[in-house]
């Protein structure tokens, strides 16, 4: 009973703060709302036993992404006086995409016969992922670097400054 | 704790050394490219080109072996040698194009050109790709790489439009398909495309978490292959991009895209073609007829061939909707052997008229290119009959496979329809040569003879299509032979389905 009544929970943080993020009309509240849908998410790790991910997300998307998110709005002159948070347009033909596609996907879930897992107790998982990115996944793992690579590359030539002559 | 054993990589030398020659040819542009001027960019271009032919040798070592490597993350087989050719050779063509482009344009010459390797280092990828994550990586490398290049003239409002648009619309769908591999994984409990095969193939009932999963990757390809009605933002994005990554687009990205679509669809998921395949038959049927009906009513060339691009995935779907293994498989992957080359030529000529600060691709600025450029103006007609698709052409006969191929399946429907669209087709094909050939007063155009790089890339082009023609055999042998072979079956003679 204990972990449903957390999850419920970490799941009913998470899900109202990214309505938050999503409705807010103040890009500040957005930003800071994001918090609690990315420390939802790691509570739920929590709740699977995925103590990796657990840290990564908290080390990588809240204390790398979000910070850096926040920095970015706070540093911006006058964002907060531009309502360039996002206002809602089509809200009619929105509902009904999401409604359908909602409707669609919690059908799914509840009809499936899902792919279960060993069910065990709770061990560290690092050196078991450890062992996956270097053994069967050893490629996706190098290739990732690569994405990485043509990312940067690309930002660069996206940000940089036209040299006029 | 064990220590690690470095027998489960199951490594392959054969397998990454393509891999490896282009991301080392990037790098080296890289470097290279802070002791070059961007008008001097041609020197980087050949350095790609070095690599290119490098892969384009590694490759060669792995046809027939039809085996695969690092625990079935990449597959070596002659289905991932047929795309890697194709593939090569098209961004060959691409870097050919744009030596004297991207130089007259003043183009950042390293990092357009070390972006263009790694995406083709992604669509490599793609082509051989044994599981859903390395799918998904080569589509996110060469993706990336292509939002940044269609954005590359930073001067001009409509590149930069071309690539928000491709970056914003590129990023969603990603989504789509990263969300759909996320569902299959959950419904079979693997990504490697064998194991999901052997536990759909087990299954009697159909798990509607499996149905939405190939939902969502049917959307994630179809806004890659530009299949209607996921095609909004191909005419925006091919009119602003730079006129060599228009064609690169066209043609690379496509067939990478259409490497990993029918990879997943007739080896994984074929146990499910009951399901997608009414789906592919409705993309089809759409993307034919709105890519077709659309292109009448463009002026400019780019756009033109835009939709033109969008019908001809939709031709290609014909032959993926008719399903039934090796003959469908194979005449789809000759229509997008055929259509590369065609697309090729045809862009080549689009680049000619194009110098970058002043765009000439209004298709009014193509009268009387026949006068003053009478083997420019050959080439650009030959490629577009071969889009109309008329023998001896490569076109036709591609057309031809396609549509046999779906007629024997039973989908006599949709191949009245194909062919009513490609009678539609002529009509907007034939406008470009009729203006060639007929009006007066286009633009002058810049002599070719400067522009050896552009020169050879449209040649090769043409000598594809009409090669492709007139001696279709040992192509459409090679095709059947690579599509079986990613079926993990035994190769077997086209005899059958020879015209």
């Amino acid at each position: 009973m204990g972990p449903l009544i957390t999850f419920y929970a970490l799941a009913l943080l998470a899900i109202v703060s990214a309505a938050i993020t999503a409705f807010s009309r103040n890009i500040v509240h957005s930003a800071f709302a994001l918090f609690g849908a990315l420390a939802g998410v790691a509570g739920i790790y929590v709740l699977l036993g995925a103590d990796f991910l657990f840290i990564i997300q908290i080390f990588i998307y809240i204390g790398g992404i979000l910070v850096v998110t926040i920095f970015a709005v706070m540093l911006t002159q006058g964002i907060a006086d531009v309502n360039v948070s996002n206002r809602a347009v089509g809200v009619l033909p929105a509902l009904v995409t999401a409604g359908v596609a909602g409707g669609v996907m919690f059908y799914a879930i509840i009809h499936s016969s899902w792919y279960h897992a060993r069910p065990g107790s709770a061990t560290p998982t690092t050196y078991w992922i450890g062992d996956a990115f270097l053994g069967p996944y050893v490629l996706p793992f190098e290739v990732a670097s690569l994405v990485l690579l043509a990312a940067l590359i690309g930002a660069i030539v996206i940000s940089r400054q036209e040299v006029r002559e | 704790m064990t220590p690690l054993n470095l027998t489960t990589i199951d490594f392959s030398w054969l397998a990454i050394l393509p891999l490896i020659a282009l991301s080392v040819g990037a790098i080296v542009v890289m470097l290279a490219g802070t002791r070059v001027d961007d008008e001097d960019s041609a020197a980087l271009g050949f350095i790609v080109l070095v690599a290119l032919l490098a892969a384009f040798l590694l490759t060669m070592f792995e046809l027939g072996q039809n085996t695969a490597a690092f625990r079935g993350s990449l597959a070596v087989d002659d289905y991932a040698v047929f795309f890697e050719v194709i593939i090569i050779i098209a961004t060959a063509l691409t870097v050919a194009m744009s030596l004297e482009y991207a130089a007259d344009a003043g183009l950042a010459g390293a990092e357009y050109y070390a972006l263009v390797a790694f995406a083709a280092l992604g669509m490599l990828l793609m082509a051989a790709a044994g599981d859903l994550i390395i799918i998904f990586l080569g589509l996110e490398t060469m993706s990336i790489a292509v939002y940044a290049l269609a954005g590359f003239i930073r001067r001009d409002a409509k590149s930069n439009e071309a690539a928000i648009k491709y970056f914003l619309l590129g990023a969603f769908s990603t989504g789509f398909l990263l969300y759909g591999i996320a569902l299959l994984y959950g419904a079979t409990g693997s990504v490697r495309l064998t194991a999901i095969h052997a536990s759909i193939a087990a299954r009697t009932a159909v798990n509607p978490l499996l149905l939405l999963g190939l939902g969502m990757l049917l959307i994630g390809f179809g806004f890659k292959v530009a299949a209607v009605p996921f095609h909004m933002w191909t005419p925006d994005a091919y009119e602003g991009a730079p006129t060599p990554i228009t064609a690169f687009m066209a043609v690379a990205v496509k067939l990478a895209a259409f490497a990993g679509f029918l990879r997943i669809f007739f080896t994984s998921l074929d146990p499910l073609a009951t399901e997608w395949s009414p789906v592919l038959w409705a993309l089809a049927v759409l993307s034919m007829t709105a890519g077709n009906v659309i292109a009448l009513v463009q002026s400019n060339i780019k756009r033109m061939l835009a939709y033109s691009a969008i019908a001809h995935a939709g031709y290609a779907l014909v032959g993926m909707a008719a399903a039934n293994g090796r003959e469908a498989g194979g005449a789809v992957l000759y229509y997008l052997l055929a259509y590369a080359f065609t697309s090729l030529g045809a862009f080549g000529v689009v680049v000619a008229l194009d110098r970058g600060a002043e765009s000439h691709a209004q298709i009014d600025d193509y009268r009387g290119l026949a006068r003053d450029h009478p083997g420019l103006a050959a080439a650009m007609a030959v490629c577009l009959l071969s889009l109309t698709g008329v023998p001896p052409l490569a076109g036709f006969v591609a057309k031809f496979y396609v549509f046999a191929a779906a007629l024997n399946a039973g989908f006599t429907g949709l191949v009245i329809i194909a062919v009513l669209n490609s009678v539609v087709s002529a009509y907007y094909y034939v406008g470009v040569i009729v203006a060639m050939y007929m009006r007066e007063g286009g633009v002058a155009v810049e002599s070719m003879s400067r522009r050896p790089g552009l020169l050879i890339s449209i040649a090769v082009g043409v000598a594809g299509v009409i090669a492709l023609g007139i001696y279709p055999q040992p192509y459409m042998g090679a095709a059947v032979n690579a599509f079986a072979s990613a079926l993990g079956r035994p190769a077997l003679h086209a005899v059958s389905m020879l015209p």
